[in-house]
């Protein structure tokens, strides 16, 4: 047989595999306009569809296709930078404009090797270990809104939601507390600047500037090692080995990116929608006891800030009748399977005490988000400190600012508010952080659950 | 009724535990779950139900 009827042959069967046809383009604004049209289309039709977009791609839609997939030992995270294994692009598509020296961390690992790097996070960012840091949260807190709540005027994301995230982060990895500015902007800048906007130079040097303050720190962390997420990383030794160091570097950036820019995301979405619902806030105000772990599932389900993840088929497989080749492309949606109406009852709605509410926020599998703990704790003490200190504010639609596309992260950039001006608690910001962090190094906060166990006492 | 945590299916999304507190204990460690005890005091089974719902990864089994 000549090779144009091989090629012909397999082609056809190609359009077979790939019969469930769909035009799905995340990065544009008209998918972040047309999400739940989209999303009942995909669920009905193609719950498992093939997309021309970005050299083709698998789609994972529904529940069941994102549940067993993200779970299924022959799909890859990997990107491989160098081209050292199967050159596969990681959990970006298309690839990541700036990926091109450092892969992300866990994010972007296969076992063994992730479950290596993980095991030294896990300490520092389980349950146990984020709730020693809740009285270092809430002192945050106090202070971001202290520098508001006398003007009766504030900024959710500015003041707030893109603040207290930042702080937590660079205190857990034991970067010092005031860089806060210099991760926190271009950690949000990245997400929402697209690579045509004319503010993208800007932000690449800002960026830039990011990195080299990270490598700073390795290098001095090195030299004087100080508790934190940053020595855990430089103590990790692989076979007697140190870890190299642009695989440290890939994990602190998979710290930072995944620590910002979500939880502001969520937070922001969440205190927009209590403004346009002032009898639920009120209702979750009061019977806060039993409603605030559900209505945090129930937000963190509805408003999916990472909406999704890349994967690459290691190896042929099938998964209900549909056949994937090795090195095909899929994008695992979390945000579409966290409306599917098998699972969830009125998945459009928000039910702040919905039962049964198994959302896919963080992803699941051995990749669920290591930091969301941290997610939960600070998303919560923003909230209720909200509830408690401007409980009559109102957002203002015609200065809110969502992201243009919710193809990385479903975020926002401003959320401008006002409220009936209260009185302040204590002192501003900038001296809170100094204090802070003279208590971050006299208790030694950073330090892992294994050799910590006390929570912050803050003076 | 008695109560099964899958230690290869759970990873620590926590869920459980803020359901039903008194019937699952999380890892200092990394979060992963495990009951309390095997056998549901009669009183949180409701809740254990809802957690066997409510898991993320379905690593919750109950024997009725």
């Amino acid at each position: 047989m000549s090779n144009v009827d091989d090629i012909a042959k397999g082609a056809a069967a190609d359009s077979v595999r790939k019969k469930n046809r769909y035009y799905f383009d995340r990065h544009t604004s008209e998918y972040r306009l047309q999400f739940e049209k989209v999303t009942e289309e995909m669920q009905a039709k193609c719950p498992m569809a093939w997309s021309e977009t970005y050299d083709g791609h698998w789609v994972a839609a529904g529940s069941k296709e994102v549940f067993e997939l993200a779970r299924c030992p022959v799909i890859s995270n990997d990107h491989d930078i160098n081209g050292e294994r199967k050159g596969y692009q990681g959990i970006t598509i298309p690839k990541a404009q700036r990926a091109t020296i450092v892969r992300g961390g866990i994010l972007e690992m296969d076992e063994p090797e992730h479950s290596v790097y993980r095991g030294v996070l896990n300490p520092y960012l389980s349950p146990a270990a984020v709730k020693r840091w809740q009285p270092f949260v809430d002192e945050i807190v106090r202070a971001a809104l202290d520098e508001k709540i006398e003007s009766g005027r504030i900024d959710f994301v500015d003041d707030l939601a893109n603040i207290v995230p930042a702080v937590l982060t660079l205190a857990m990895m034991g970067i010092e507390l005031k860089k806060w500015p210099v991760y926190s902007e271009p950690a949000h800048l990245s997400v929402s600047t697209p690579e045509h906007s004319p503010d993208a130079a800007r932000v690449a040097e800002m960026n830039r500037q990011m990195g080299i303050d990270m490598i700073n720190t390795m290098m001095e962390v090195r030299e004087h090692p100080r508790p934190g997420l940053v020595n855990a990383l430089l103590q990790l030794r692989i076979d007697g080995e140190p870890a190299p160091d642009l695989e440290i570097l890939g994990n602190l950036g998979l710290i930072i990116g995944g620590g910002f820019d979500t939880t502001t995301a969520l937070t922001a979405h969440s205190l927009e929608w209590l403004s346009e619902n002032p009898d639920q806030r009120e209702l979750l105000s009061r019977e806060r006891e039993s409603l605030l772990n559900p209505a945090t599932e129930e937000f963190l389900r509805y408003f999916t800030p990472a909406p999704g993840d890349g994967r690459t088929f290691s190896e042929d497989t099938e998964f209900d009748g549909t056949r994937f080749r090795e090195g095909e492309r899929l994008w695992i949606s979390w945000a579409m399977a966290n409306r599917d109406p098998s699972v969830f009852e009125k998945p459009n709605e928000i039910v702040m005490d919905r039962k049964g509410n198994r959302h896919f926020s963080f992803g699941i599998g051995v990749h669920r988000c290591v930091g969301s703990n941290v997610a939960r704790t600070v998303f919560k003490s923003m909230l209720t400190a909200v509830l408690d200190r401007m409980p009559d504010y109102v957002c203002d639609p015609e200065g809110t600012v969502h992201y243009e596309t919710i193809g990385v992260i479903q975020g926002m950039k401003h959320l401008p508010a006002t409220f009936t001006p209260g009185k302040r608690l204590g002192a501003g910001l900038d001296e809170t952080l100094e204090k802070l962090q003279r208590i971050c190094n006299e208790q030694e906060l950073a330090r892992p659950i294994t050799e910590r166990k006390d929570a912050a006492v803050i003076d | 009724m008695k109560v099964f945590v899958d230690s290869e299916r759970c990873q620590g999304h926590t869920l459980c535990s803020m359901i039903a507190p008194d019937s699952f204990e999380l890892s200092d460690i990394d979060g992963t779950s495990s009951p309390v005890n095997e056998v549901v005091p009669p009183e949180q089974e409701d809740a254990v139900r809802e957690a066997v719902q409510s898991c993320p990864e379905q690593a919750i089994s109950i024997e009725e």
